[in-house]
């Protein structure tokens, strides 16, 4: 025990160690209480098959803050940042496409599909590039207050739409044109080659529950463009490293294998918490980076949720349709499509229809026969994750759905791995027999491991409400109406995925206190 | 003031045509939904013969069960809701209580024209802090609504109430209605309000049948307008409209004559009007990139029957649950599935249909004994599979379709039927001049909607060709017989000098 804390910071996730250093080193007292016994969540790097270890369940580093990275001066804590691989979307006639984010580079490979599309592929880019700073506006601030706002509020709210105005007719009036609009129609309008068409669609609809077809998805697309950095040198267990040396550093305190089982309340006040096991942490201050779900239903005295926000939480979305699946290679799975050469990141869904396909039958609660792949090869970068000249591939699965029609088990989830593995063989026709070891987590056992309302990588659906008021109105600037009690996961503004900027900007919210 | 129709008679989508002796059918809109009350008092309609039947019911028939009845007597609805959920049934009143109150948001929107986000006029900005002011009106909590209405599915708003999928099936598909997308679809829930949009407008539910048929309201106003001095022409077709250093003069019809007019008012869909009428070559060419996406994919058909007597549903007498609206949508999966066909080019195999009964209501529009069934039907892509050319050859295997899922909740319906018409999206193009058959000349999707349709900058009636103006339902606030539209150019016409 090391006396008084002023900060409890549930989850020692990504979120969650940003939360506490970024605190800790505005000199308050921090704990961090991990439930698992390591620390990084959803980032962490764990051995599934002995010699190979995986780069994280969440596997894409380029969207973490550069502001994040600057505040808690990652880089002295051995955080690197690289240029981005390019994206490789296979084919099983032709050599697919190698898609690079510069439109320069990227020009010889588009020309070859489609000419036309070598110069609107230049116009996207420089029109996200020109929005960029608008959404980050929106983005990486802490949400203006829309239900009771205040002076400094429609400060804020009048600041974002000048940004938005300052961007000039055309492009502001295409961003409010483009954000409700499906990702499918919007790319439709610009592109003619399939593949590159899909490789752009693909991130918009990954972990959501829409197709390409689904309105709104534009949205998606965008805010994961402007986002889109450098990645991180060495992938998430890179970042996890520099986190936890960050928090060291500042004097955070770290508990793995402590699991919250209650949140101790005086009256609605906040006073610490309780682990399994009977320990209690007394603090005026916790940071909760569970989901939403979690936190309420779960940590909260059942007593204590009042009708309103009870309401709320219950209608919060939180359907998960990823999973995930680890294959320990004994090399590289050697693509057809481009032999020799070594792909990083691995999109599949060849096609808007396919990816529409697949997302179909989320909706009757199946997953499809060909799931639309996220894969990376992390080893490519990373060798020390698997024996030498071994590989690891880390397959995000989706329109894998939680709610799946007679639920999910050991037999479902070797159904799903037959899929996956069938849509990666017409590309990669050895991948089979180099596999020597693989993990398959359906979004009930990520659920289960990670204490993940619905299996849901996010937190919570990433929807125009969801992520306009995220997760209710009452908590969606981090404080919640229990005093000293903040949010500070994915389930906060801005949301999911590996950015870092909920822990951070809920803890700017503990210091505005 | 002269009005110039292609066709031989008036009223465009909402016409009331004797198809076979002694039937009037309506032949495409086939409810008046939402028409402006204000237009009905100004131009004195009821005393040019308009007369609204309500709609009184709205039956969920299901195989095998008696289906589901929802009536005017919220008392009765109950009993019959609490059949599939007695919690569902206990909360229905509530859930209307609170769209009603939502309502309130759609009534300001389309009674006034869109606000102008682009413009830095004083006024405009009022306006949109009023739009602001209005959407939090009511507190946090209705805001919070109002933002969930307006972004997500029908599918999902609806399951933050009620768990019965037999009654949240037919809640969902106004949600749909003339769109390219399912009720799962995000973007869906707001439409649900304007079921609850008759209430404020101060008469019992604004949805009901116009007596003699749809047509009925568009010869009131041909009446009024005449009334007050308006020359109308039918069967005159336009085929340009007359331009001089890019002004706007006139039409010239087919056959050449030529008609000068200081102010052109189209309308026709936003496609026909810009790249028919006027003709590229005259327009600035990002106008002309913003009317070429300008989305109007058409997704639903229309199958008339008149028939020697009603259809009779499983475990229901009389004919009280025929006299509102009939819908086929048996489960959510069904309509989503319905949807599925449509995305890759095929019409439903078992689509969801609005049935309607007029000649129950109105017996004027059948021979005695003898009835209407109107049947709205969606999805029926205009682009198929293999091209919307192929339409008229799937035309009958698509009437089948409809008539065959019918047919399955009232057995001996084929053997009743007297005549059969079938209107695919190709039909509603070629007969209607609606491009690609779409019955809102434009899909009703959020970026499509208010400042923005029909293109970014020209919400408001005006057109980049100076005197040649919109006033159909590809302009705000959109489709529907509304007259909302009509109204709201006359009256920035009016207001802007050029008359």
């Amino acid at each position: 025990m090391s006396g008084a804390r002023d900060v409890v910071v549930v989850g020692g996730g990504h979120n969650g160690l940003t939360a506490a250093a970024w605190l800790a080193r505005r000199g308050r007292r921090v704990v961090v209480v991990e439930r698992r016994e390591r620390l990084g969540g959803l980032a962490a790097s764990e051995q599934f098959h002995p010699g190979y270890r995986t780069a994280g369940v969440l596997h894409d580093t380029a969207a973490v803050r550069d502001w994040v990275v600057a505040g808690l001066e990652l880089e002295r804590h051995g955080l690197e940042r690289r240029v981005p691989p390019p994206v490789l979307v296979p084919a099983t006639d032709g050599p697919g496409l190698l898609l690079e984010r510069d439109p320069a580079a990227a020009a010889d490979e588009l020309a070859r599909l489609a000419p036309a599309d070598v110069e609107a592929y230049a116009a996207y880019r420089s029109f996200v590039e020109r929005v960029a700073p608008a959404l980050g506006r929106l983005t990486d601030r802490p949400p203006p207050d829309l239900f009771d706002p205040g002076v400094a509020d429609l400060w804020s709210l009048g600041r974002s739409a000048l940004a938005l105005r300052l961007l000039g007719r055309r492009r502001m009036m295409e961003l409010l044109r483009a954000a409700p609009s499906p990702v499918a129609d919007w790319l439709d309008e610009r592109f003619a080659a399939e593949p590159l068409k899909a490789a752009l669609a693909a991130p918009a609809v990954w972990s959501t529950w829409c197709g390409p077809r689904s309105p709104g998805t534009t949205a998606n697309l965008l805010v994961a463009e402007a986002a889109a950095g450098r990645p991180v040198a060495g992938g998430a267990p890179a970042l996890v490293r520099a986190l936890e040396g960050a928090s060291r550093a500042a004097g955070v305190e770290l508990r793995t294998g402590a699991e919250v089982e209650r949140l101790l309340l005086d009256g609605p006040r906040v006073t610490g918490v309780r682990l399994a096991g009977g320990d209690e942490i007394a603090a005026p201050v916790v940071v909760a980076t569970c989901d939403p779900r979690q936190l309420f239903l779960r940590l909260l005295p059942p007593a204590a949720l009042t009708g309103r926000l009870g309401r709320d939480v219950a209608n919060y979305r939180v359907r998960g349709t990823t999973a995930k699946v680890d294959l320990a290679l004994d090399g590289y799975p050697e693509l057809a499509c481009r032999p020799g050469f070594e792909a990083e990141e691995i999109r599949t869904g060849e096609s808007l229809e396919e990816q529409e396909r697949a997302f179909d039958a989320v909706k009757y609660r199946r997953f499809s026969a060909r799931p639309v792949l996220d894969v990376r090869l992390p080893t490519v970068e990373s060798p020390e994750l698997a024996p030498p000249g071994h590989h690891v591939a880390s397959i995000l699965v989706h329109f894998a759905p939680y709610e799946l029609e007679g639920g999910w088990g050991e037999e479902r989830n070797e159904e799903l791995l037959e899929a996956v593995l069938g849509v990666l063989e017409a590309y990669a026709p050895r991948l089979r027999e180099q596999i020597v070891g693989r993990r398959v987590s359906s979004p009930a056992d990520l659920e289960r491991r990670f204490a993940l309302t619905g299996g849901h990588l996010h937190h919570g659906e990433h929807a125009l409400d969801q992520l306009a008021v995220r997760p209710t109105p009452e908590c969606a600037r981090y404080s919640t109406p229990y005093p000293g009690l903040y949010l500070g996961g994915s389930g906060s503004h801005p949301g999911g995925g590996l950015t870092c900027a909920p822990g951070a900007l809920a803890a700017g919210a503990v210091l505005a206190e | 003031m002269l009005v110039v129709e292609r066709r031989h008679l008036l009223g465009g989508s909402a016409v009331t045509e004797e198809l076979y002796p002694g039937f009037k059918f309506s032949v495409c809109s086939y409810v008046v939904s939402l028409f402006r009350p204000s237009i009905i008092r100004d131009l004195e309609l009821p005393r040019h013969g308009m007369e609204i039947l309500p709609l009184e019911t709205a039956f969920t028939p299901l195989p095998g069960d008696r289906g589901l009845c929802r009536w005017a007597d919220a008392e009765r609805s109950r009993r019959e809701i609490s059949r599939f959920s007695a919690r569902d049934a206990e909360i229905y009143p509530e859930f209307s209580l609170t769209m009603t109150r939502a309502a309130q948001l759609v009534r300001d929107v389309i009674d006034s024209p869109a606000p102008d986000p682009l413009s830095w006029d004083p006024r405009e900005l009022l306006r949109l802090l009023r739009l602001g002011r209005k959407l939090r009106s009511g507190g946090s909590e209705t805001m919070h609504l109002n933002l969930k209405l307006l972004t997500m599915s029908a599918v999902d708003f609806l399951d933050m109430w009620f768990e019965s999928d037999v009654l949240k099936a037919p809640m969902s598909v106004s949600g749909i209605i003339g769109t390219y997308q399912g009720v799962r679809s995000p973007g869906t829930a707001y439409v649900l309000l304007h079921h609850y949009m008759g209430e404020i407008d101060g008469a019992f539910r604004s949805w009901g049948y116009s007596k003699g048929g749809t047509g009925g309201v568009s010869l009131a106003c041909a009446r009024a307008a005449e009334g007050f001095g308006a020359e109308i022409r039918t069967e005159a077709t336009v085929e340009r409209v007359q331009l001089r250093n890019g002004r706007a003069t006139g039409v010239v019809l087919a056959g050449g004559e030529e008609i000068a007019a200081r102010v052109v008012v189209s309308s026709c869909d936003p496609r026909l009007t810009f790249l028919g009428l006027v003709g590229e070559q005259h327009l600035d060419g990002e106008f002309c990139r913003q009317i070429r996406r300008y989305k109007l994919r058409g997704s639903s058909g229309k199958v008339n029957l008149a028939v020697d007597r009603l259809p009779r549903f499983e475990g229901r007498d009389g004919t009280d649950h025929l006299r509102g609206d009939i819908a086929i949508a048996p489960g959510l999966d069904y309509l989503e599935r319905a949807y599925d066909d449509a995305k890759y080019g095929e019409f439903s195999r078992r689509p969801y249909i609005n049935v309607v009964i007029p000649s129950l209501l109105d017996p004027s529009v059948a021979p005695p004994g003898k009835h209407i069934i109107s049947m709205f039907v969606q999805y029926a892509p205009y682009h198929l599979k293999d091209g919307p050319e192929s339409w008229p050859d799937q035309r009958e295997a698509f009437g089948d379709a409809v008539v065959e899922t019918l047919a399955e909740y009232c057995p001996g319906l084929e053997e009743s039927i007297l005549y059969r018409q079938v209107l695919t999206p190709w039909d509603l193009e070629q007969e209607y001049g609606l491009s690609e058959g779409n019955i809102f000349q434009g899909e009703l999707s959020l970026e499509q909607l208010l400042f923005q349709r029909p293109a970014a900058g020209w919400a408001r009636y005006r057109t980049p060709v100076r005197r040649l103006w919109m006033c159909g339902s590809g302009t705000h606030p959109g489709g529907g017989i509304m007259g909302a539209s009509g109204q709201l150019a006359a009256a920035a016409l009016l207001g802007s000098g050029e008359l």
